[in-house]
């Protein structure tokens, strides 16, 4: 057997986005708006940039569709040094939500969204259906807004177009700057879940940006927390940087509630229930809901457990607890 | 002999001149238009020279109309030709300053959304900066059309086309027949005139500002 044992090659290839000790000084600044950073985002990972205002989320975005120009460091994506391939044709198969949304407003929302298919050579056709199918998916009737002009909607429905128009030639990449920052909490949440749900169908890699530590835990793979002095206090999935917060300025910025926040993360499934079903009756849930969720479910069934289909029960105790035991053991290690 | 009378006795070479004045005027702005774009495009990566060229263009304008044909005349001799190269130079000036501030006051997040799609700085002009700055522009040349055709007058001091002739004529021989019906007569005429461009530039407007504009 030929097994090749070269570590890193593996891995090398699944690598989407390298940032390889990146920084940026701006002209006259005295100091650097990003620090150097080194991050390798894999193929179909989900990154949040998240930090307070003026913490260069903005800047390192930028600098991926090479907006900015680094001042230090080297970007790689796909496998090719970013700065070394024509700008033009980098950015068009990168999605770019700008944070300003930016439509452009002599031109309707289906010439805005169909822009870059067109840029790209498609036919007529292909765009009107491919229009078509991103009002959808984005919650905008097509036939009615289809042929409006940006004044004409509301800074959360330009927003949604914004985001249309960047997944518009299906590109690999997504680098998305607060898209969802002039929307309301109901329909962000609604936003979100639909987000969530697309990219678990199409896997993308998405650099996403947002000051709000909710939505970056809710949606990252992994989250990149900075500071106001721009340094990289953490980088780890949601679980755990609720679990180990590196230092005092992430667990202030995550805010109270830690272990109940937790909770909107862990699976049902995840915690060890008690088999024998049928012995208690309680409401049925499956394994991959929420212990919050489900917490939610029972309570107001006013019942004090559930049933994980194929698991066995847990009680309210159980959930609350099992947490509480996790958090424990990750102190502890 | 009255005024009216004057006038529909000599309808004829009245419309002749007033035909002229107009195709002085539009020429002139014509020019004017394509130098303008061409300066204010080809200057933007050299913010100097278009400092100095709308500068320089600016100074022209305080040049009295009469010196400034009377200069040319040296050079270009009489007629058609100086009249128009007056008024070109003329009209440069709000045409460049509309044309500059307006490209550079085009939203930078539309300019930076149209750049993060992959549109080189070529379709950037073409797609996105120029349409979003033509009616700022389009001002620029109506001001620079209602300015020149009132210059445009001064031009027959030069011999050059237009209604001039008729103020020039008229007001040389004062006192006699009809002098006085003769230069009112032009006056009045480019009055129309200038209504006449501004209404058509009214409707240029309508027609050519991007409709998600205005909506
Ligand atoms: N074009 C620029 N020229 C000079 N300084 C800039 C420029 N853009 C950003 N900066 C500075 O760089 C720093 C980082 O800015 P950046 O826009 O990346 O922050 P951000 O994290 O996106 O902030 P926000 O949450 O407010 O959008 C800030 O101090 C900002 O003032
Ligand atoms: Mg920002």
């Amino acid at each position: 057997m030929s097994e090749q044992s070269t570590p890193g090659t593996g891995t090398r290839s699944d690598v989407m986005i390298s940032l390889r000790d990146v920084s940026k000084r701006y002209s006259g600044a005295d100091a650097e708006a990003v620090r150097p950073l080194s991050i390798d985002i894999e193929r179909g990972e989900f990154l949040v940039l998240v930090g307070p205002s003026g913490c260069g989320k903005t800047t390192t975005l930028r600098m991926i569709n090479r907006l900015v120009e680094p001042s230090g460091g080297e970007i790689w994506v796909d496998g090719k040094n970013a700065t070394r391939v024509d700008a033009d044709e980098l950015r068009r198969h990168i999605g770019y939500v700008i944070q300003q949304v930016g439509l452009l407003p002599h031109m309707t929302i289906g010439e805005n969204v169909g822009l870059v298919p067109k840029l790209l050579g498609w036919g007529k056709d292909r765009i009107r259906q491919r229009v078509t199918e991103l009002l959808d998916l984005v919650g905008l009737d097509p036939d009615t807004y289809r042929s409006r002009y940006p004044k004409q909607l509301s800074g959360g429905q330009q927003q949604r177009v914004g985001v249309a128009r960047a997944l518009a030639a299906d590109p690999p990449v997504m680098l998305m700057d607060e898209p969802f920052g002039a929307i309301d909490p109901i329909t962000r949440g609604h936003l979100q879940d639909e987000f969530l749900k697309l990219q678990a169908r199409i896997r993308k890699t998405i650099v996403f940006v947002t000051h709000d530590i909710d939505e970056a835990l809710r949606l990252g793979d992994r989250i990149a927390i900075f500071d106001e002095n721009a340094r990289l206090a953490q980088l780890a999935t949601p679980l755990e940087i609720l679990t180990n917060p590196a230092d005092d300025f992430v667990r202030s910025f995550i805010g109270d509630g830690a272990a109940l926040r937790r909770l909107a993360l862990l699976r049902v499934g995840d915690l060890p229930a008690v088999p024998g079903v049928g012995i208690r009756d309680g409401v049925e849930v499956e394994p991959d809901e929420t212990v919050s969720a489900v917490l939610e479910k029972v309570l107001a069934a006013g019942s004090d457990s559930a049933v994980v289909r194929g698991r066995g029960s847990l009680t309210v105790q159980d959930m609350l607890l099992a947490t509480a035991v996790r958090d424990e053991s990750a102190v502890a290690t | 002999m009255s005024f009216f009378d004057y006038v529909s006795a000599n309808s004829e070479i009245i419309g002749f001149l007033l035909l002229q004045h107009l195709q002085v005027v539009l020429l002139a702005v014509g020019f004017a238009t394509a130098i303008s774009l061409g300066v204010a495009i080809g200057t933007e990566r050299l913010p100097r020279v278009r400092a100095a060229l709308l500068a320089t263009s600016g100074t022209i304008l305080t040049i009295p109309s009469f010196a400034l044909f009377g200069l040319l005349i040296p050079v270009f001799g009489l007629g058609v030709a100086p009249t128009v190269l007056a008024l070109t130079v003329y009209a440069i000036f709000p045409i460049l300053r509309n044309t500059v501030t307006a490209l550079e006051t085009v939203d930078g997040a539309v300019i930076d959304a149209a750049t993060g799609m992959g549109m080189g700085s070529g379709r950037r002009l073409r797609i996105v900066r120029l349409p979003l700055a033509w009616p700022v522009i389009l001002n620029g040349i109506r001001v620079a059309t209602i300015m020149v055709v009132a210059i445009a007058a001064i031009g027959a001091a030069v011999r050059g086309p237009g209604l001039g002739e008729l103020i020039f004529r008229g007001l040389s021989r004062i006192g006699g027949a009809n002098a006085l019906n003769e230069a009112l007569s032009g006056v009045v005429a480019i009055v129309v005139v200038a209504l006449l461009l501004d209404v058509l530039f009214l409707l240029i407007g309508k027609l050519t500002t991007p409709r998600g504009l205005h909506v």
